[in-house]
């Protein structure tokens, strides 16, 4: 087979000392920035992408990706140590990690937690091994409206799928390709939006938004909600984790079902934090120790954490093959791709080969990587969320300072930082999504590139948005996700009047 | 956290129509700009300002739908945005940032982080076991250097070292 090749090569190219050095600096910052309130993946990939211009573009990735998942293992420290979620997507592990360790056993709960990680990053890496180069070879008879409806199907399903007001999504992913427009149009080389202000003229990075939405504004909600860490120990011994390993077979429906709930929401831009919600409830709905959930039942923590990781891993499915990211932090990786000179999409698997595997092959690797890394460090990462807060919090805040700054050397950024910094906070507050926010502002152009190129194919007419079956599927079903919510609650009427009709005439 | 004595600062309702505001305000930049450069089809299919026209036009749209609903839904929006206390706490870390940044095209990043982090600890001496100068001293120094350190020498990323920066090599340079 000749993924089984590739992946081989993969392997070849990544098992040397530089690289897995790389894996586990990737893994402790990682673990680090999940660790710390105001400092998440997004950000922390967003902060670390400056450092990488001058790397390997395979150096750079496996960095990147490992910190991706040392930050998603470093949330799942806090939610249950602490009962403070490190990551959005790590709330639901906290429903029933927490109360585990408040019983004294936060060992189990960790090592089941990080575990059941690795099995669903796992299946994650599986699915792009071998689904991948099918959708590459699939995606490569896209053209243009192809890509635009796309484009739009996944914006579309952020905005239907959303839990956040459908408006405040709309107006957070407006930001965000408005962002993106500012500085020279890519078609026609004019400089637009730029008001004739020369600090406008090198456009509005995304990483600097990033920072701002992510860090500053993360910091500012920690602040007001009063920020109390009550920690529970935890200690790791072999004992407890061969322990808890032994536990676990049991629950291999529960596993299988979560990495399923994984996948398919980190392919369609579901993310992270709604599959390990949903992975949650499905397994509290399906056990047969229901009454225990929310009390510290094992099987609680394990759905959230395997969901939450296979989402993680298998959002790289959509952002490798077609160059639209399932997750916050895979759009700033894909800015990344970009910025270090690469084309994310289907092309990528023929001109890029080495990279793709050489990804792919560290995703297995990194993984294993993290749980040892992992296993090995929670004392240590503990430990760090006692430092008081009046400590953590300056060193966080001049963190995110030099990351903007570095991003083009400019001061500018740093102001435009905190700018963001307080439309986070009152976005936060307010409900608004920040993710629309991001994939917008780094797929805008892109976006507009492949819409601009449909409408000259067309000369201006919009049904070439439904000219063939395949483009026309795509664009239905983003108008179908777009309506969702009302077509659902629709069809529920229409559905209970039949019922109540039914009943009328017996 | 809020408590009993805590007075809510503003309604949601008024912060909520405030970001709608500036949302839509935002959008019609955006529209106004898109208008400067062509909005039209030209030769070359649709103008630069084509795109950015539309997403101008529902970014408006969308915010005034957001200002409609925090004026009409009553309940939920006559509720506390942030109290007063806590206002007040948010504002006490967001002031020394904004002077922090304010300060770094003068002073430098790695002085200006150095300050920025003593001021912090400096300032949170009521509690129990106040930091001494020494543990401050060693804490903001020792970031600004591994900064340097990491970005400067390690990533070859200078940062600004600002006009304090610059007077500080010229000195050295006359010395020299």
């Amino acid at each position: 087979m000749s993924e089984i090749d590739s992946l081989m090569q993969g392997m070849a190219l990544i098992l040397t000392p530089h690289h897995i050095g790389l894996m586990v600096i990737g893994v402790l910052l990682g673990i680090l920035v999940g660790v710390l309130p105001g400092l998440g993946a997004p950000n922390g990939v967003a902060l670390l992408l400056p450092l990488t211009f001058t790397m390997e573009p395979v150096s750079a990735i496996i960095l990147l990706s490992c910190m991706y998942w040392g930050a998603l293992f470093g949330g799942s420290i806090t939610s249950i140590l602490f009962n403070i979620p490190g990551e959005p997507s790590s709330v639901a592990t906290t429903f029933d990690g927490y109360p585990m360790a408040r019983n004294g056993q936060a060992g189990e709960a960790l090592t089941a937690a990080f575990t059941s990680a690795l099995l669903g990053a796992l299946v994650g890496v599986l699915l792009l091994t071998f689904l991948s180069t099918r959708i590459a070879e699939f995606a490569m008879a896209f053209s243009s409206p192809e890509f635009f409806a796309v484009y739009l199907l996944a914006f579309c399903t952020f905005i239907g799928m959303s839990k956040n007001p459908p408006l405040k999504t709309v107006v957070a992913m407006m930001i965000g390709f408005a962002m993106a427009a500012v500085g020279m149009d890519t078609v026609s080389g004019e400089l637009r939006l730029t008001y004739e202000q020369p600090w406008l003229l090198s456009g509005l990075s995304f990483e600097v938004a990033v920072i701002g939405l992510f860090g500053i504004g993360e910091i500012l909600c920690t602040v007001e909600e009063g920020l109390v860490f009550r920690g529970e120990r935890a200690r790791i011994t072999p004992m407890t984790i061969l322990r808890t390993w032994a536990k676990l077979p049991r629950y291999w429906l529960t596993w299988l079902r979560s990495a399923l709930v994984g996948c398919w929401m980190g392919v369609t831009p579901g993310g992270p934090t709604a599959a390990s919600f949903m992975s949650y409830s499905l397994a509290r709905r399906f056990s047969k120790n229901r009454d225990n959930f929310g009390k510290g039942e094992l099987e609680g923590v394990i759905a959230p954490e395997t969901a939450d990781h296979s989402a993680g891993t298998s959002a790289l499915l959509p952002m490798l093959t077609l160059g639209i990211p399932g997750s916050a932090t895979a759009a700033v990786m894909l800015g990344g791709l970009m910025i270090w000179g690469l084309h994310p999409g289907p092309t990528l698997f023929v001109e890029q080969h080495d990279f793709v595997w050489g990804l792919i092959a560290s995703m297995y690797l990194g993984n294993v990587v993290s749980l040892i890394v992992v296993l090995a460090t929670v004392p240590l990462f503990a430990s760090i969320l006692r430092i008081p807060f009046s400590i953590i919090a300056p060193i966080i805040i001049m963190i995110c300072s030099i990351g903007a700054y570095s991003v083009h050397n400019s001061m500018f950024d740093v102001g435009l930082m905190l700018i963001f910094g307080a439309l986070g906070y009152l976005f936060k507050k307010l409900g608004y999504p920040i993710a629309p926010l991001i994939l917008a502002a780094v797929l805008g152009d892109k976006a507009e590139d492949a819409f601009r190129q449909s409408m000259l194919f067309s000369d201006g007419q919009l049904s070439i948005f439904w000219s063939n079956p395949l483009v026309g599927s795509l664009t239905t079903a983003a108008l179908v996700m777009l309506f969702w919510p009302v077509l659902a609650r629709g069809l529920k009427a229409l559905f209970r009047a039949r019922q109540g009709q039914a009943r009328h005439v017996s | 956290m809020s408590n009993t004595t805590d007075t809510p600062l503003v309604a949601t309702r008024w912060v909520e129509s405030g970001l709608a505001l500036f949302t839509a305000a935002l959008g019609g930049i955006v529209m106004f700009g898109a208008i400067e450069i062509g909005i039209g089809w030209g030769d070359a299919g649709p103008e630069a300002g084509y795109f950015p026209f539309y997403i101008g036009l529902l970014m408006t749209a969308a915010s005034v739908g957001n200002l409609m609903l925090a004026l009409l839904r009553s309940p939920a929006m006559s509720a506390a945005f942030v109290s007063r206390k806590a206002f007040g706490q948010v504002l006490a870390v967001f002031i020394p940032i904004v002077l922090y940044v304010g300060a770094m095209p003068f002073a430098g990043i790695y002085l200006a982080s150095a300050v920025f982090i003593a001021w912090f600890m400096w300032r949170d001496r009521q509690r129990s076991k106040p930091y001494g100068i020494p543990v401050v001293a060693a804490i903001s120094c020792g970031a600004a250097l591994a900064s340097y350190l990491i970005f400067a020498l390690w990533f070859k990323v200078p940062l600004d070292s600002g006009v304090v920066g610059d007077l500080v090599a010229v000195a050295g340079g006359a010395l020299r």
